[in-house]
């Protein structure tokens, strides 16, 4: 087997952190904060006890799980910029699932919710992506705008049908009743025992896209569809069962949130979690390994920046500035080394030419 | 039901028609440009909403209106600077650049706006917003006058923008480089022009247009008010104009004219349906209407298929590349 | 000519280094005011490379240009163009959706009231060009909507409207038909004999070197091996030169006679990416152990007769059979299961997944077979790297080696790795496409040699190309095709190179009689 650590991907990640720390710095400054305090309550924000550390996890597993779905989307060549419609309508489906069901036992109403929310999130992908391969529907644009229909629906069923009007609440459906919850792994944390179902999708996925004869036909076909179609691969079957997939992914990480954290649908269940989760995937160069630390990362400075607010009242924004730092450094990254390259290149080709007039000169 | 139809098609469903188009409108603009200059750019959503405060910190700290405006331009323009930065200079995808410029700008806006205005937002400062403008004569026709008289001054900039916009893009050298930019840019290089510039012209165009449109969302729209996440997908929504009018900048003010008017129709029918279920008209249209123009194209091809069944058509000229 | 010609273009020792390859090297030249030069040699020779300096596309790593006997400071089109340089790329550089006049006067565009694009003036300086020079085309028509050969002429225009006196051609006659080459040499001895301009014609083609050229300069690997008068060359020397070897194509041995009908199409009728009839009514066959070769001048319909045949592009009509099974409506997979494989026209486009390693585009087709796949469907990489490595040496592959990704091989290697793919599905029929296209000599005759042995082992071969050698070298049928239909049908050795080009133009044609009833 091939294992390439990438150091330079490595390094540039590093760098990019430490840039983006930086500016971070100076922003809190100019705001009149002080960037060590800041910075010291943003790490015991985010490691002082089991509590914080679960919530970080629990995010990171929001994100990676997210992330996971738009690399499977981009394997094969399709850029599933819905997930977080598809977030949403797997977390309102699958909480109203609970309310609906409530009174059966937890081992049909978890299997039928967790069921509930992959297909609701799935099938609302299908559309972009069969769009995409019968007419070949931009399904950046259409998925964009089907984030904007299911926002409306859910703000719709939560303020309407499926409102539970015991809620002192504007919009949200009823509260799962306790014996639905997840097991919480610390007190008081969102991390429940779902974060080990979530790795496990996770790796699986690892295991499908890079070493399976599948994952082979997926890449050729986000490759060069042309030439995987022309091999012989079924290349609009692929695309649309990996847009189901990653649709069912984000469904399902919406249901998490629902039964580990929330134990309602109201509009905090997302907060446009997917959109972050998408540029995780895509500084992640759509690696899976990647995506998994760099959401670590990000939870740690959104959960230990929510700490920051209350211990040094810095608006807990400051993570989202960052974070985009970090994108956009990790973003320029091959655009600064292919220039710095190109640059010795010349140089270096310039000091061989010379060399060789001499030795011509020395010869003749 | 008549009821119904008399408060669709009231004058007042026009006035707000065209407030709610002319953010959209602008955006889209700018959005044509870049769009003309070969770049897919899906930041727009966050340009607006950094025009948005940067108006009201302006009208706040200049105390005039005018001065947020301004403000929110020339902001724009840096905007417009650091996107081409990345996505033409250091050859960033401009997919990761817009979609980081708008989580950027969202984290951006809020913390400016609690470090000034604390964290309650502008509700209780006195900021200054644009006043609506009575026509003379015009002002006075019944319903028409209704709706194109009494509107803030950005609205009819807007107006005179496409007239310029249109103009430059298809009357000028420069509109015919920054299209020829996004369509085979070593045509300009061979020519002796940097399609890289044209490529930085246009971002900072689009960089100024949403900015406009920003300031006009919180001076104009919403009375001097900034709202964190006021952008509210409008970025979005201006890049399906953009899409749909293939670039063109009038046509993208019309087809944002379409989505004010589902707005409009949103906002008066309230009592009757759930504005939010109106309030997704608008995207779902732009969906329908995509699939629309593919499959369209795509009949026309194949009824010339059909043709070429029946009758002997001439063959293809001899241009397979 | 004077005795003492005028210099126009001067170089001087210039050398181009790109990461890894040494495209020019040491390179001195000069060019004179009046004649038509021909730089000549085989793909990557670096002739192209030379030209674009002078154009100031990129500067040299080292060496200089003098222009006039100036030396050029600046690299840059604009300055190329201020010294009267003007180049027709081989890709023609032109907007798709603009007219001809707007983008003749692109960069110099006729204004109204300082700001606006005088598109009036535009079309008039247009025709006026046309009037000056002869060229004719449509001022106000788009370029996506004319043909290369007219595209070609506004291309000519637009550097003349520049005020070029030296013309730079690339490749011009690579997609034109014989007719716009006489007509394209014509304007070339015009301008020439009128305006006193200077032509440097770069071309492999070495017919109409002799038949246009005053001197040609011959380029090899990166370096000017030979420069002469082409009054005092032949064309035998001139080939010789530009390979370092005397070239001789042995004729390839043929065994066996021709068996099953493998491939057989009947009244069929494509359309091309416009939506325009590209193939009408073609119908031909071949049989197993034997090669049947389409001659056609690009863009007559043979691209998308291929691409039909293999299930790529869709049939409007008619019938495609492959042994026996009609294959119109298949999936191209579906078409491969039957037993045909498929070397395609554009190898970067269609033929390999340029991000992936050679040993992935090697086992392309058999990730699920029993050999590869393994438990839960993971893919046995110690056994593919086996089998990869003893094709790659087989098909004597170079360059990347097995884990490097096939977009950094050359042309050649990059064809191998195609053909390689290809013929190891040992499958009864193939349909190959411009094999040789764009790739060096060596290659070719090991690409012609494993299409020779193929036929001899009995696979039945449909094989299109834009090369005329390449077609009489290989092939035991001639077909010609002239805009999507066919014009002649032959066999080998009943028509010469010169007679088929009547064929290949439509001027005439032949009906397909009982050749193939052999």
């Amino acid at each position: 087997m091939r294992v390439k650590i990438n150091y330079r991907y490595i390094a540039s990640l590093a760098a990019s952190l430490a840039v983006a720390l930086l500016i971070g710095a100076v922003i809190l400054m100019v705001s009149g904060f002080n960037p060590v305090e800041a910075y010291s309550a943003l790490l015991s924000g985010a490691f002082s006890n089991a509590r914080h550390i679960g919530d970080v996890l629990e995010y990171a597993m929001v994100l990676c799980l997210c992330g996971v779905a738009c690399n499977i989307g981009s394997r094969v060549g399709i850029f599933n910029v819905g997930g977080e419609g598809q977030l949403l309508l797997g977390a309102i489906v699958s909480a109203q699932i609970g309310v609906v069901l409530n009174g059966l036992t937890p081992w049909v109403v978890i299997p039928v919710a967790a069921l509930g929310a992959a297909l609701t999130g799935g099938l609302y992908a299908l559309l972009p992506g069969w769009l995409k391969v019968k007419h070949n529907v931009n399904e950046v644009i259409t998925t964009i705008m089907l984030n904007n229909i299911a926002e409306f629906v859910c703000e719709f069923l939560a303020k309407g049908p499926w409102k539970n009007p015991d809620n002192n609440i504007v919009a949200g459906t009823g509260n799962l009743p306790t014996e639905y919850w997840f097991t919480r792994l610390a007190t008081g944390s969102n991390l429940t025992t779902v974060f080990f179902v979530a790795t496990i999708m996770t790796v699986l996925t690892w295991y499908i896209m890079q070493k399976t004869a599948t994952g082979y036909e997926m890449r050729l076909t986000g490759d060069n569809p042309r030439f995987a179609r022309f091999a012989g691969i079924k290349t609009d079957k692929l695309v649309i069962i990996g847009m189901l997939v990653s649709g069912m992914l984000c469904g399902l990480a919406g249901m998490f949130r629902v039964y580990g954290a929330e134990h309602i649908y109201k509009a905090s269940i997302s907060n446009d979690y997917y959109f972050e989760a998408l540029t995780v995937a895509m500084i992640a160069k759509y690696q899976i390994p990647a995506t998994a630390v760099i959401s670590v990362i990000f939870a740690v400075l959104k959960i230990g920046a929510q700490g920051m607010e209350t211990a040094a009242g810095v608006p807990n924004q400051i993570y989202l500035i960052i974070q985009t730092v970090v994108i956009f450094c990790m973003a320029a990254e091959s655009g600064i080394f292919d220039g710095l390259k190109r640059r010795a290149e010349d140089k270096a080709a310039k000091a061989a030419a010379r060399l060789r007039e001499k030795e011509g000169a020395a010869h003749d | 039901m008549i009821e119904i139809l008399a408060q669709v098609f009231s004058a007042g469903t026009f006035t707000q028609m065209l407030r709610s188009a002319t953010p959209v409108a602008l955006a889209a603009m700018g959005g044509s440009m870049t769009e003309h200059a070969g770049i897919m750019n899906i930041g727009m959503d966050g340009m607006i909403l950094m025009g948005a405060l940067i108006g009201v910190l302006g009208s706040y700290m200049f105390g005039s209106a005018a001065a947020g405006v301004m403000a929110a331009v020339l902001f724009g323009i840096l905007v417009g600077l650091f996107f081409a930065l990345f996505v033409v200079k250091l050859r960033s995808d401009e997919f990761i650049i817009g979609c980081a410029l708008n989580v950027f700008a969202n984290g951006f806006t809020a913390y400016v706006s609690r470090s000034v205005f604390g964290f309650s937002g502008t509700s209780g400062y006195e900021i200054d917003y644009m006043q609506p403008i009575d026509i003379p004569v015009i002002g006075d026709i019944p319903f028409i006058g209704e709706i194109l008289s009494g509107n803030t001054a950005l609205v009819y900039i807007t107006w005179i923008l496409v007239l310029v916009m249109w103009a430059f893009v298809y009357r000028t050298p420069r509109g015919f480089y920054i299209r020829a930019a996004g369509e085979k840019p070593e045509t300009l290089r061979t020519a002796g022009i940097s399609p890289e510039r044209m490529k930085w012209l246009a971002s900072i165009l689009c960089g100024m247009l949403c900015g406009l449109s920003g300031a006009y969302l919180s001076l104009g729209y919403l009375n001097g008010t900034f709202v964190e996440g006021m952008s509210a997908s409008r970025g979005f929504i201006a890049f399906a104009c953009v899409i749909f009018a293939a670039a063109n900048p009038a046509k993208a003010y019309l087809a944002a004219l379409m989505f004010g008017f589902f707005d409009a129709i949103g906002l008066r029918l309230q009592n009757y349906i759930s504005s939010d279920l109106t309030s997704a008209i608008p995207y779902a249209i732009t969906i329908i209407m995509m699939v629309y123009v593919v499959v369209s194209k795509e009949r026309r091809r194949r009824s010339g298929r059909a043709a070429a069944k029946t009758s002997a058509a001439p063959p293809a000229e001899g241009a397979g590349t | 000519m004077p005795n003492t010609p005028e210099t126009v273009i001067q170089l001087s020792h210039i050398t181009k280094e790109f990461p890894g390859v040494l495209a020019n090297d040491d390179v001195s030249l000069e060019i004179h005011r009046g004649e038509v030069f021909a730089l000549v040699g085989e793909n990557g020779a670096g002739k192209s490379t030379l030209m674009n300096i002078i154009y100031g596309i990129y500067p040299p790593t080292d060496g200089e240009v003098f222009v006039r006997g100036k030396k050029m400071e600046e690299y840059s089109p604009k300055n190329a163009i201020a010294n009267g340089i003007g180049m027709v790329h081989q890709h023609f550089m032109l907007v798709p959706s603009f007219t001809v006049a707007q983008n003749i006067v692109m960069s110099r565009e006729p204004r109204r009231a300082g700001i606006f694009f005088d598109n009036r003036r535009a079309e008039e300086i247009t025709r006026e060009l046309v009037k000056e020079y002869g060229l004719a085309v449509d001022p106000s028509a788009r370029v996506e909507d004319i043909s290369v050969g007219v595209q070609q002429r506004v291309e000519i225009l637009k550097a003349l409207y520049r005020g070029a006196d030296i013309l730079i051609l690339d490749e011009p006659t690579a997609v034109l038909t014989p007719q716009e080459t006489d007509e394209l040499f014509a304007v070339i001895r015009r301008i020439i004999s009128e305006k006193h301009m200077t032509v440097i014609l770069i071309t492999h083609k070495l017919g109409e070197v002799m038949a246009i050229s005053d001197r040609v300069g011959i380029m090899r690997h990166g370096r000017l091996v030979s420069l002469a008068e082409t009054k005092n060359i032949t064309e035998r020397e001139i080939a010789s030169e530009m390979v370092g070897r005397p070239v001789l194509f042995d004729e390839l041995e043929r065994t066996g006679t021709p068996g099953d009908v493998m491939i057989s199409v009947e009244d069929l009728h494509v359309r091309d990416n416009r939506g325009l009839t590209a193939v009408n009514g073609v119908s031909l066959e071949a049989r197993s152990g034997e090669v049947v070769g389409i001659a056609a001048i690009e863009g007559n319909g043979q691209s998308e007769l291929l691409e039909a045949i293999t299930g790529m592009r869709e049939c409007v009509s008619g019938s495609v059979r492959i042994h026996g099974t009609e294959a119109v409506g298949m999936t191209p997979g579906q078409i491969r299961a039957l037993g045909l494989a498929h070397v395609p026209d554009d190898r970067l486009a269609t033929g390999v997944d340029a991000v992936a390693d050679v040993a992935d585009n090697l086992i392309t087709g058999r990730q699920h077979s029993k050999e590869f796949k393994g438990f839960a469907g993971h893919l046995r990489r110690s056994t593919i790297e086996r089998w990869a490595s003893e094709v790659y040496q087989r098909f004597d592959i170079r360059g990347a080696g097995l884990h490097g990704a096939v977009g950094s091989m050359s042309g050649g290697n990059m064809q191998k790795v195609v053909v390689a793919r290809e013929f190891s599905y040992d499958t009864p029929a193939l349909v190959i496409s411009n094999p040789s296209r764009g790739i060096d000599i060596g290659a070719t005759e090991f690409i012609h040699e494993a299409i020779m042995e193929k036929r001899n082992n009995g696979c039945a071969i449909l094989l299109s190309s834009a090369d005329l050698d390449e077609i009489f070298r290989l092939s035991d049928r001639i077909i010609t095709m002239y805009e999507g239909e066919i014009t002649g049908h032959f066999k080998a050795g009943e028509i010469t190179k010169e007679e088929i080009g009547y064929y290949m133009t439509g001027s005439r044609r032949k009906e397909a009689d009982k050749v193939d009833a052999s």
